[in-house]
C-alpha cells in the first residue's frame, strides 16, 4: 500500500470516532484584490492564483468544506479554467511527501487524542520504561523513497520515520491497554511503510537478542565459541567432565605419592581430552609448543580437568591453527565461568592477534625488503 | 666371504671391541676372526705417521698435531646412546647429591607380588650382573631414559598383568598356541612391557632369549655369508654373540640340561648326546663359523626340554618381516627368510619349530620408518595397514605363512590417571624435571598429551619451559 490517502484518513478518524480537526488549508490572496492581511478563512478552498480573476466572488465566499470530495457538489467549471491540482502539495513536485507527513502529523495528533480520552496518555516514566521495546521494520531510504515517489534526502526520511515512531509508541500503549481499535486503526497506516527486508532484519534482531539472552550456553550445556589467528580459523566446542557417580571404583593401590593424599582413597582426578578435527591433540600437534598454546587458557584459569573440548580448524598453518584454537578455548572458558575473564584478559589471551601478513608492495622486493642499493 | 660393507666393518670393529671385552670377562681367550684390510685400534699403541702427503705435513706443524691425532683417534669412542655425567662427579653444593640417592625408593620387581593389588604402581628392576636388559642389551630410547633415572623401573599397567597371566599359561604349554605380538600406537609403551615381560620370566626360572633391536639382524649392519649346506646366509658374529649372551644369562640353567641326541657340528665332528647344553653353546663360542649351527642345535634341544621354559621375546618384531638391506650377488635385497638368524626367529615365530614349554612374545616398533609394519603382517594382527593394501597389493606367500598364528595383545593408547601420577611420581622424586611438581603441570601435561607415555615424558615433562 502506497499512500494511505484522504479516504483512509476519514476512516482512521471515523473509527476513533472522534470529530476530526479541520484540515487547514493555505489559501494564498492575490495580490490584485487588495485586502488588508487579514488571516485566511477557515472554510477556503485551495484556488489557483491564476484562476482567481476568473473566479466569482460568489464563489470565494460562502464555501463549505466537505471532507468527502465525491460528496461534495461539483460546480461546472468554465472550459477555459485550468485544471485544479490533485494535492495541496502539487507544486513542491514532493507532493505525495508532503501530503503523507501532513497525514501522519494529522493521524498522530488524533492518536494522542483518543489515548488521552482513555488516559492512557501522558504515561508516567516507570510506564513508559515498561512498555515493551520498539521492533520496527521500517523501509530504508531507498525503498521510502519508492513508496513516496519522491528522492529522500535524509533529513527528509529522518522526518518521516520520526512521525512513523510516535505513532508506533502509540500503537504499542494502545496493545499493552487492550484497545484493539486504535491499535488496528494505527497498523492499518504504519504497515504501510514497512518493507520485506526490514521485517527481516527485525527478525534476525529479534533472534539475536533471544540468543543472547538465554546465555553463552546449549541445551546441552556447551558453550560455542569462535577464535581467529593470521588465516586460520577455529570453532570450539566445550563441555564439562561428568563427574563419575559411582563409589565403586576407587583405587587400591597406596603409594606416598606427592599428588595423591595419603589415605589413597581418593578418586582420581578428572582430564580433560582435547579432540582437533575428531583427532587427538597429541596427534594433530606434534610440537610441544603449539599444545601448550590450546591448553594455556584453561592452565591460567584453574579449569584444567574441568572441560572436554572439541575444536574444528581450518586455514593457516600450525601455530596459526593452535593460536586460533587457543582464543576460542579461552572465550568458552569465559562463556562457562565469566568470572576469570579478568584473568584471561590480563594474559591477553582474550584478544584476537590483529597481526596478518603485511602485503608485498611495488617496487619492494617484499613487503619491508628493498632491492639492493645501487650507486649508480 | 664376501666382500664387507662399509657399515659391516664399522660393526665389526666394534664389536669386536665388544667381543673381546666380553670374552674376557667369560674366561675365553680372545679369538681372532676373520677381518680384511684394516688393523684394530689398540690403546697405547701409536700409529706410525704415514709418508707422503697427510693433513699435518701439508699444515706444516709437524709432530705435534699427528700426535693429538693419535691421542684422540685412540681416545675417540663412540657412544650411540646419551651417557650422562656419573653423579659423583657433581661436587658442587648446587647439585645436592648428597641427596639424589635416597629420594627414589621403589619397591623391587618380584613376580610374587604381581597382581592386581599392583597396578599403578612403580618397580624397579634388579641390577645384577646376569641380568638379561644388561647382558642382551635394550632398545634404544629406554636405554637412555633408564640412563637419566637413577635406576630402571616401570610402571605395572593392566595389561602388564594380561601378559604374565599368559605366559603362566604357557610356561605348561608348547608355544606353538603362545605366539603374542604386542601392538599399539607409537609411544604407548610396547617395549616397557615387553622388558616387563622378560624380568618376570627370568625370575620364574625361564630360559630366555631377548632380542631388543631385531631390525640388526636386516639392516646389513652384522657380517654375513652363503652358507652352501644350508642355502641360505649365515650371520656368524650375531650368532656367536647370541650364544653367549644365552650363556651368561641362562648358564646354570643350561649346565642342567642334557641334549638329547648327538648334534653334528660340520668340520669338528659330532657331540655325543647327553652332553651339557653349556658346553654345546661353548662350543658355538669358540669358533664364529660354527655359531650359526650350534645356535639352531641349542634351541632345537631348548624345544625339546620340558624342564624350563623358554621365552623368546623379539622387539622391533615387523622387522624380521620386512626385507632386509642386505644384497645379494645380483644386488637385488635378500628376504629375511634366506638370512640365517631372522629365519630361526620366523621359524618359531611361526610355529614350524616350537618350544615344549614357553612362548614366543614380539613387540611392534614404529620408530624406525625403513622398516616398517607390512602388509602380511598387519592383516595378520588386524593392524590398520601402513603401505597400499587392496586386492591388488602384492603380498609375499611365505611371509605369510610365517605370520599366520600370531595373536595380538593391544596396549591401551592412554595411561590411566593413577598411572600417569605414579610415573609423575617416580620422575619427580628423581629430580629428573626441571619445572615446579604440581598438579597444574600434571593436569597440563597430561591433556597436552592425550595420556600418550612417551609424549607425556618426553615432550611434556621434559620438554616443557615452563617453570
Amino acid at each position: 500500500m502506497a499512500t494511505i490517502g484522504l479516504r483512509a484518513f476519514e476512516m482512521f478518524a471515523s473509527r476513533l470516532s472522534c470529530r476530526p480537526p479541520r484540515i487547514h488549508a493555505f489559501t494564498l490572496r492575490s495580490l490584485t484584490t487588495g485586502t488588508t492581511a487579514t488571516p485566511p478563512p477557515l472554510n477556503s478552498r485551495f484556488v489557483p492564483p491564476a484562476s482567481l480573476e476568473t473566479m466569482d466572488e460568489v464563489e470565494l465566499e460562502g464555501d463549505q468544506v466537505d471532507f468527502d470530495v465525491s460528496s461534495r457538489p461539483h460546480r461546472p467549471r468554465p472550459e477555459n479554467r485550468r485544471p485544479v491540482p490533485p494535492s495541496p502539495a502539487f507544486y513542491t513536485a514532493r507532493s505525495l511527501y508532503y501530503d503523507t507527513l501532513v497525514q501522519l502529523q494529522a493521524a498522530l495528533s488524533l492518536s494522542r487524542r483518543a489515548l488521552r480520552v482513555q488516559h492512557l496518555l501522558p504515561l508516567p516514566p516507570f510506564a513508559l520504561r515498561a512498555l515493551p521495546p520498539a521492533q520496527p521494520a521500517w523501509a530504508n531510504k531507498a525503498e521510502m523513497s519508492l513508496i513516496l515517489q519522491a528522492p529522500l534526502t535524509a533529513r527528509m526520511y529522518k522526518r518521516v520515520v520520526t512521525l512513523l515512531k510516535e505513532l508506533e509508541q502509540c500503537e504499542r500503549i494502545a496493545r499493552i491497554a487492550d484497545s484493539t481499535e486504535l491499535e488496528d486503526a494505527i497498523t492499518d497506516i504504519t504497515k504501510g511503510f514497512e518493507s520485506k527486508k526490514g521485517i527481516q532484519a527485525r527478525d534476525t534482531r529479534i533472534r539475536a537478542r533471544e540468543a543472547k539472552e538465554k546465555g553463552p550456553l546449549d541445551k546441552y550445556g556447551r558453550s560455542y565459541t569462535v577464535g581467529r589467528r593470521k588465516t586460520s580459523t577455529a570453532r570450539v566446542w566445550m563441555i564439562e567432565v561428568q563427574k563419575p557417580k559411582d563409589d565403586a571404583s576407587v583405587p587400591a593401590a597406596n603409594t606416598k605419592s606427592i599428588l595423591s593424599s595419603s589415605s589413597a582413597t581418593t578418586p582420581p582426578p578428572p582430564t580433560s581430552t582435547v579432540l582437533i578435527n575428531s583427532v587427538p591433540i597429541s596427534d594433530y600437534f606434534p610440537l610441544p609448543a603449539d599444545r601448550e598454546h590450546v591448553v594455556r587458557p584453561l592452565k591460567l584459569a584453574g579449569l584444567l580437568g574441568a572441560f572436554n573440548i572439541f575444536a574444528l580448524v581450518r586455514g593457516g598453518g600450525t601455530s596459526g591453527q593452535s593460536g586460533a584454537i587457543a582464543l576460542a578455548v579461552a572465550k568458552g572458558c569465559v562463556a562457562h565461568v565469566p568470572e576469570v575473564e579478568p584473568i584471561l584478559k590480563k594474559a591477553k589471551l582474550l584478544r584476537r592477534d590483529p597481526r596478518m601478513v603485511e602485503r608485498k608492495k611495488t617496487g619492494l622486493a617484499k613487503a619491508r625488503k628493498r632491492y639492493t642499493w645501487v650507486k649508480r | 666371504m664376501l666382500p664387507l660393507s662399509s657399515c659391516c666393518r664399522h660393526a665389526t670393529r666394534s664389536l669386536l671391541a665388544f667381543s673381546d671385552s666380553n670374552a674376557a670377562c667369560v674366561g675365553l681367550p680372545a679369538l681372532n676372526t676373520q677381518v680384511r684390510n684394516y688393523a684394530k685400534a689398540r690403546p697405547g699403541v701409536v700409529k706410525p705417521s704415514s709418508h707422503g702427503f697427510s693433513k699435518a705435513q701439508k699444515k706444516g706443524k709437524g709432530g705435534e698435531l699427528e700426535d693429538t691425532d693419535q691421542a684422540a683417534a685412540t681416545k675417540r669412542k663412540r657412544y650411540t646412546a646419551f651417557l650422562p655425567m656419573p653423579v659423583a662427579q657433581l661436587t658442587h653444593p648446587l647439585f645436592e647429591t648428597d641427596q639424589r640417592n635416597s629420594q627414589l625408593q621403589l619397591q623391587s620387581f618380584h613376580p610374587e607380588i604381581l597382581t592386581e593389588a599392583v597396578i599403578s604402581q612403580a618397580l624397579a628392576f634388579p641390577q645384577n650382573d646376569k641380568d638379561p636388559s644388561r647382558i642382551f642389551g635394550l632398545p634404544r630410547n629406554l636405554l637412555v631414559e633408564y640412563r637419566i633415572l637413577s635406576k630402571p623401573c616401570s610402571v605395572i599397567r593392566g595389561v602388564t598383568i594380561d601378559v604374565i597371566n599368559r605366559l603362566d599359561l604357557a610356561s605348561q604349554e608348547g608355544s606353538t598356541n603362545h605366539r603374542l605380538v604386542i601392538a599399539g600406537s607409537p609411544g604407548c609403551g610396547k617395549s616397557v612391557l615387553l622388558l616387563q615381560a622378560l624380568q618376570y620370566c627370568y625370575m620364574r626360572d625361564w630360559i630366555v632369549l631377548y632380542f631388543p633391536r631385531a631390525i640388526s639382524l636386516v639392516n646389513s649392519t652384522t657380517s654375513y655369508a652363503y652358507d652352501p649346506r644350508t642355502q641360505t646366509y649365515a650371520q656368524p658374529v650375531f650368532a656367536y654373540q647370541t650364544l653367549q649372551r644365552l650363556l651368561t644369562v641362562n648358564g646354570p640353567r643350561l649346565e642342567q640340561l642334557r641334549t638329547q641326541a648327538g648334534v653334528e657340528v660340520e668340520r669338528r665332528g659330532t657331540v655325543p648326546a647327553g652332553a651339557s647344553l653349556a658346553d654345546l653353546v661353548k662350543v658355538g663360542t669358540k669358533e664364529q663359523v660354527l655359531a650359526p649351527t650350534v645356535l639352531t642345535a641349542v634351541l632345537s634341544e631348548l624345544g625339546k626340554q620340558t624342564a624350563f621354559p623358554v621365552l623368546l621375546a623379539i622387539d622391533d618384531f615387523q622387522a624380521i618381516y620386512c626385507k632386509t638391506k642386505y644384497r645379494d650377488p645380483h644386488y637385488s635385497r635378500i628376504q629375511p627368510y634366506h638370512l640365517s638368524m631372522p629365519r630361526l626367529l620366523l621359524e618359531y615365530a611361526s610355529g614350524l619349530k616350537q618350544f615344549a614349554r614357553g612362548a614366543v612374545v614380539g613387540a611392534l616398533s614404529g620408530t624406525d620408518t625403513t622398516f616398517k609394519l607390512p602388509l602380511e603382517l598387519a592383516e595378520v594382527l588386524s593392524l590398520p595397514p601402513t603401505s597400499p593394501s587392496g586386492p591388488y597389493a602384492k603380498r609375499v606367500p611365505e611371509l605369510q605363512s610365517y605370520a599366520k598364528g600370531l595373536s595380538r595383545v593391544s596396549v591401551p593408547d592412554a595411561l590411566a590417571v593413577s598411572e600417569a601420577t605414579e610415573l609423575f611420581d617416580v620422575w619427580t622424586r628423581d629430580r629428573a624435571i626441571p619445572a615446579a611438581p604440581n598438579d597444574e603441570l600434571f593436569l597440563a601435561k597430561y591433556s597436552e598429551s592425550g595420556g600418550n607415555a612417551r609424549d607425556f615424558i618426553w615432550k611434556g615433562l621434559l620438554s616443557t619451559l615452563t617453570l
